[in-house]
């Protein structure tokens, strides 16, 4: 983790954290090879988060899941997970580990912050905790996940500087 | 009589501060503006005027100033300030613009005397000809001339933008938008307030208009409210923020000055563009008042009159403590009551109303106070130089004098529907407010107040409870007592008659772009009688004011020219922006440095420190070429990089390239549907050159297909193609094959990429790789392995972009910039050399290889490119199959790709340059010039030491051999050229085998 600014009610850092994109029908069957391999179902509403202290696990769509590893795993052990998982013909894991990054932004401000960068409503009412959203930050996709207390922004790791330059420039305005 | 203080204002502190308008320093207080610390200072000259350089002074109170805008120069020379809005502040330099050699004496003027020839239309009518005038004389001229400051310098703004998303927005904190606010505190609703000024209260502090206010003081009221307001948890209050624009969807623009009354922080965001969007929009920005026309009335001296009731109570100024008054409603009345309460008295009260319309009651109000008045009069004009010394006033067909040196006046006022009417709503002509007002709204847009053409103060209340009924609140309950002598009434007037005509004199319509009312009569006669010719005929109400004090007069006066209703006659349109915005502000962040995002690859660093130059592919920053001494030229680093890569090897950072990774049941099936490739007896763990077409037939995109096994493939695409051709398969796969069960990740970033090429790459792979066989018998060209390495996972395939021995290594980020490192750990002893984009370009067209977005275009098909061998013809389908036997696609003279080289070695044929059959061009082109299609890449090939080129030419194929010719750019003569095969280089594909 990296501590990136903390200023203003804000307070932003970077995380080592790793990504699987997991691609299905969400039946029972993938439903059970998902739980096998992690002991999870998972979430089975559109945009829904589950959460707990060793991951992030998502519905980013109808058939779409990304399962964010919160703390580093062994990289081999995500290797082999992402092989068990495509050992079904019907469903496709992509490695997403090392090819984004990751920002936990925190604090009472972090709206107000966001909003500078984003035209994305992140009102409580409209993107509740433990809902995610896919959306243009700072003019880049971002997929962003509200953990109630602070959000954890994702993106292309090709857009790392200039993605990290726009906070920082934003907090300093 | 000259200017007074009114110390009952509590708006202004009594804090000095010192500034400078044209070099000379003048004291104003904290909170004035620069028009309330000029009258202050009874400097009435503010400005020349935008045509005739006439001398014009403050007209205004606010954004809807005409006439004084100045420039600030301490503040990068920002033009076009409204010095009505624009606060000062220690220090601060303020010049007036469009004057020369100074605001007092302006050689400009002289267009005065000039003005007959300056009528409407005159640049229509006069810059017909002679010919070639135009370009030598007068754009020159009126380039010089046009515009009124001088642009800023060397500004580099740190303007920012804020979104909101709210369920209601208040645009105006004046009574009605208090009371909104005040309805609206601790409910359900997300609301924002907006107000331009840097206080709330509107026209409880511009006037003595409103008593009390649920019997308090309206500025204890105000206090109240506002408190209220900061105390709860849904209503936020954003000052100083003029809403410019209201677009569709409730999508609101707003710009807010950060720096109102102070100096500019460089290290701060001088303004906020915020983007509002919101359920409900409420309208409660009031009214502006409009004036009359009569001759003269530019003259420094002419104030509105609510204007200059505003300067008394907000700024505690009395511009003029005699003035003249003269109105044709009863607006003005506060303003009069406020003068005498000052111990002042006006020098005439002239109204053009009857008695019964002024009533007995405000006549015995002037009676009593000895007030020199003049019913059913009017003010036929005023003379004076640089500022009114007499006004004319016309009663009974007699002309008495009055000595005044301001003259406050009043047309009547206008609901403030630019916004409304920018939202789309339509408004209707009121007869007996002799205005527009709202009349159906397109959005969720409520009007509040006097902008809804309600100007009792005393049915505010019950008219918020009314219109806002539907949101879930309770009633507000506020009693409201009037100053007020009398309801508003109004007399039609939008001109008077003149009695004295000279150049001189003129009577105008809109002050800020010059325009006259004889203006609008001659364009009438002229034929422009439809409101939206006239206004662009004579500019009328086009200014950076759009007319805010004179747009419905003109179309009064144009009704009553063609003598119709003002309704049938109608309005012209109000566009965004409400008011002028800096284009720095509507840029915000999005320039310089962050003017569009940057993307790196993982081993961006290594690029820098080793003398890359950068190219911009997309938001990719690509090496472009290397350096390798200072010094060395782009020609000559590329000619090296090739030559290098030819002779031993070479290394390209390929990460930009898109990858997608396509698995299901049915990605066999998938994959023979995109593209037109067949698939289906390539060997699994094989690759494969493929082409994507367009439902046309046209190409549009290219890559690699690596095939796990029928259910598993990896594809590459193009750098730029990769977000579309993964979205083109998902849309593909859900709305024309939904039967397909197939999924598709974009692993672009999941994946570096280095191409390393060469007669000495295998032996080079071979050392960094130990564990792997390159042989060619165990690792074929076309093929792929994947195994472990360095604690992750590779992927090597053995292709080539160059036609030589080549291989594409796939790794994670992460170890990307390690295994970089490595490669060129051992590739030193084979002088491996790093090449960028260039020099890739130069290889491929050595051999022939086409890149798409170059050679093609969107017209191109696999046929021009003679890529029959890519086309399945056994498939039964694929995207864009029908197309490719379309007669139109399939006949012999459509552009086809052909090699091209001069037949003078020394000769360099540049890209994008015509290929003719005519070996010169006339000198003066009266015919159309055969045209065969273009050279579509050119290059000097180190490896030939000549130049070789491609080109899209119409019948290619049947042209080998021939001479033809490429245009340049140096002279009419153009240069000869054969036509060959595009394939320069190993056409057996020894190299490529090898």
């Amino acid at each position: 983790m990296t501590q990136l600014l903390s200023s203003q009610g804000i307070d932003i850092s970077q995380k080592n954290f790793q990504q699987i994109i997991i691609r299905g029908d969400g039946k029972d069957q993938f439903n059970e090879k998902i739980n096998q391999e992690i002991s999870t179902f998972p979430p089975s509403k559109n945009l829904e988060v589950t959460t707990n202290d060793k991951f992030i696990f998502a519905k980013n769509s109808f058939d779409q899941w990304s399962l964010i590893y919160l703390v580093e795993q062994d990289y081999k052990e995500i290797l082999k997970f992402i092989s068990k998982i495509n050992s079904n013909d019907e469903i496709l894991a992509s490695d997403y580990s090392y090819g984004q990054v990751y920002f936990e932004i925190s604090g009472e401000n972090k709206n107000e912050f966001l909003n500078q960068l984003t035209h994305f409503d992140l009102r409580l009412k409209r993107f509740p905790a433990f809902t995610m959203a896919q959306t243009l930050i700072a003019k880049i996709d971002c997929t962003i996940y509200n953990l109630k207390d602070k959000y954890i922004v994702t993106c292309n790791k090709s857009y790392e500087d200039y993605f990290k330059e726009r906070l920082k420039d934003s907090i300093k305005l | 009589m000259s200017a007074a203080d009114n110390k009952n204002s509590s708006y202004i502190t009594d804090k000095e501060v010192s500034f400078k308008f044209d070099g000379k320093k003048y004291i104003g207080y904290e909170g004035d503006t620069i028009a309330s610390a000029l009258l202050r200072n009874n400097v009435r000259l503010v400005a020349r005027s935008f045509k005739y350089h006439r001398p014009r002074g403050i007209y205004t109170c606010g954004i809807e100033e005409p006439n004084g805008i100045v420039q600030i120069l301490n503040e990068h020379n920002e033009p076009n300030t409204r010095a009505t809005v624009k606060q000062i502040y220690e220090g601060i330099r303020v010049s007036s613009q469009n004057c020369w050699p100074s605001l007092n004496l302006d050689i400009g003027s002289i267009n005065n005397l000039l003005s007959p020839m300056f009528s409407a239309g005159f640049y229509y009518k006069t810059f017909m000809g002679p010919k070639g005038f135009w370009k030598r004389i007068y754009e020159p001229i009126i380039r010089r001339t046009a515009g009124l400051g001088k642009p800023p310098k060397e500004f580099r703004s740190k303007s920012i933008h804020q979104n909101h998303n709210v369920d209601i927005v208040i645009i105006g904190g004046g009574l009605s938008g208090l009371i909104t606010a005040r309805k609206l505190i601790n409910t359900q609703y997300d609301v924002l307030l907006l107000e331009q000024d840097s206080f709330l209260g509107g026209i409880l502090k511009n006037s003595k208009k409103i008593k009390r206010i649920n019997n308090k003081e309206p500025n204890e009221w105000i206090n109240e409210t506002e408190k209220l307001i900061k105390d709860s948890k849904n209503i936020k209050i954003l000052k100083n923020s003029l809403v410019t624009s209201y677009n569709f969807t409730n999508h609101l623009i707003a710009l807010e000055d950060k720096s109102v009354g102070k100096k500019i922080d460089n290290n701060k965001s001088e303004l906020t563009l915020h983007k509002i969007r919101t359920k409900h929009t409420i309208l409660a920005n009031g009214h502006i008042e409009r004036f009359i026309s009569f001759r003269n009335n530019d003259l420094p001296g002419v104030m509105l009159a609510a204007s200059f009731e505003k300067y008394i109570h907000r700024y505690g100024v009395v511009p003029e403590t005699s003035p003249v008054i003269f109105t044709n409603n009863s607006t003005t009345a506060s303003l009069l009551k406020s003068l005498v309460d000052l111990g002042h008295k006006p020098a005439a009260y002239v109204d053009s109303r009857s008695k019964d319309k002024i009533g007995r009651k405000f006549l015995n109000y002037l009676e009593k106070n000895n007030i020199p008045f003049y019913i059913n009069a009017e003010v036929e004009g005023c003379d004076g130089n640089k500022k009114i010394k007499t006004i004319s006033i016309k009663k009974s067909n007699k002309i008495i004098k009055v000595k005044s040196s301001m003259l406050c006046i009043s047309g009547g006022i206008n609901p403030d529907i630019h916004l409304f009417t920018q939202s789309k709503g339509l408004v209707k002509w009121d007869d007996k407010l002799v205005t527009f007002k709202p009349d159906v709204s397109f959005q969720n847009t409520i009007t509040l107040g006097s902008v809804s053409g309600n100007y009792n103060y005393e049915k505010t209340v019950e008219e918020i409870n009314n219109k806002l009924s539907f949101f879930k609140t309770k009633n507000i309950k506020l009693k409201i007592e009037l100053n007020d002598i009398s309801n508003f009434n109004i007399k039609e007037l939008w001109e008077t008659k003149h009695e004295r005509k000279s150049n001189w004199s003129k009577s105008f319509i809109d002050l800020h772009n010059d325009v006259t009312t004889k203006d609008l009569k001659q364009a009438v006669r002229e034929g422009f009688d439809r409101i939206e010719h006239l206004k662009r005929f004579t500019t009328n109400s086009m200014g950076t004011d759009q007319g805010k004090i004179s747009s419905i007069n003109s179309l009064g006066i144009v009704s009553k020219i063609l003598k119709k209703k003002i309704s049938e006659v109608g309005t012209t349109t109000y566009r965004p922006p409400y008011a002028p915005l800096s284009f720095s502000a509507i840029a915000g962040r999005n320039t310089y440095e962050f003017y569009d995002p940057q993307r790196k690859t993982p081993i961006h660093n290594w690029h820098i420190e080793n003398k890359a130059v950068f190219e911009d592919v997309g938001q990719w920053k690509r090496p472009w070429y290397f350096k390798k001494f200072e010094m060395e030229s782009m020609h000559l680093a590329v000619q090296r990089e090739s030559e290098q890569t030819r002779k031993t090897a070479g290394i390209l950072d390929g990460s930009t390239l898109g990858k997608i990774e396509i698995k299901g049941k049915d990605s066999l099936e998938f994959m023979n549907l995109i593209y037109t490739n067949a698939f289906t007896k390539m060997k699994p763990m094989s690759s494969r050159y493929a082409l994507m077409l367009g439902e046309d037939g046209m190409i549009k995109d290219d890559g690699i297909v690596c095939k796990f096994n029928d259910k598993h493939f990896i594809v590459t695409t193009t750098s730029g193609g990769a977000p579309k051709v993964l979205a083109d398969m998902e849309e593909y796969l859900q709305t024309e094959w939904p039967h397909l069960q197939v999924y598709v990740n974009s692993i672009t970033e999941q994946f570096s990429t280095f191409n390393i090429s060469g007669p000495k790459s295998r032996d080079i792979v071979s050392k960094v790789f130990t564990d792997v066989d390159f042989s060619n018998e165990n690792f074929p060209f076309m093929t792929f392995k994947v195994f472990d390495y360095m604690d992750t996972e590779v992927r090597i395939m053995r292709a080539s972009f160059t036609g030589e021995l080549g291989y594409e290594i796939y790794i994670t980020p992460n170890k990307a910039l390690e295994l970089w490192k490595k490669i060129f750990h051992f590739g030193k002893a084979y002088d491996l050399v790093a090449y960028g984009t260039e020099t890739m370009h130069l290889l491929r067209a050595e051999k022939g290889y086409v890149v798409i977005g170059q050679e093609t275009d969107g017209t191109v098909t696999p046929l021009d490119l003679n890529f029959n061998w890519m086309i399945g013809k056994k498939k039964k389908d694929f995207i864009g199959k029908r197309s490719l036997t379309r007669s139109d696609t399939s006949r012999d003279d459509r552009k086809q790709l052909v090699g091209i080289i001069p037949i003078d070695k020394s000769e360099f044929i540049e890209e994008g340059q015509h290929v003719v059959e005519s070996e010169r061009l006339p000198k003066r082109i009266t015919t159309p010039v055969e045209y065969l299609g273009h050279v579509s890449s050119s290059y000097h090939s180190p490896n030939l030491n000549h130049c070789i080129a491609m080109a899209m030419i119409k019948g290619g194929n049947k042209l080998m051999g021939s001479k033809l010719f490429v245009s340049s750019t140096y002279g009419t003569k153009n240069i000869p050229v054969e036509v060959v095969s595009p394939v320069f280089i190993d056409p057996e594909n020894k190299r490529l085998l090898s």
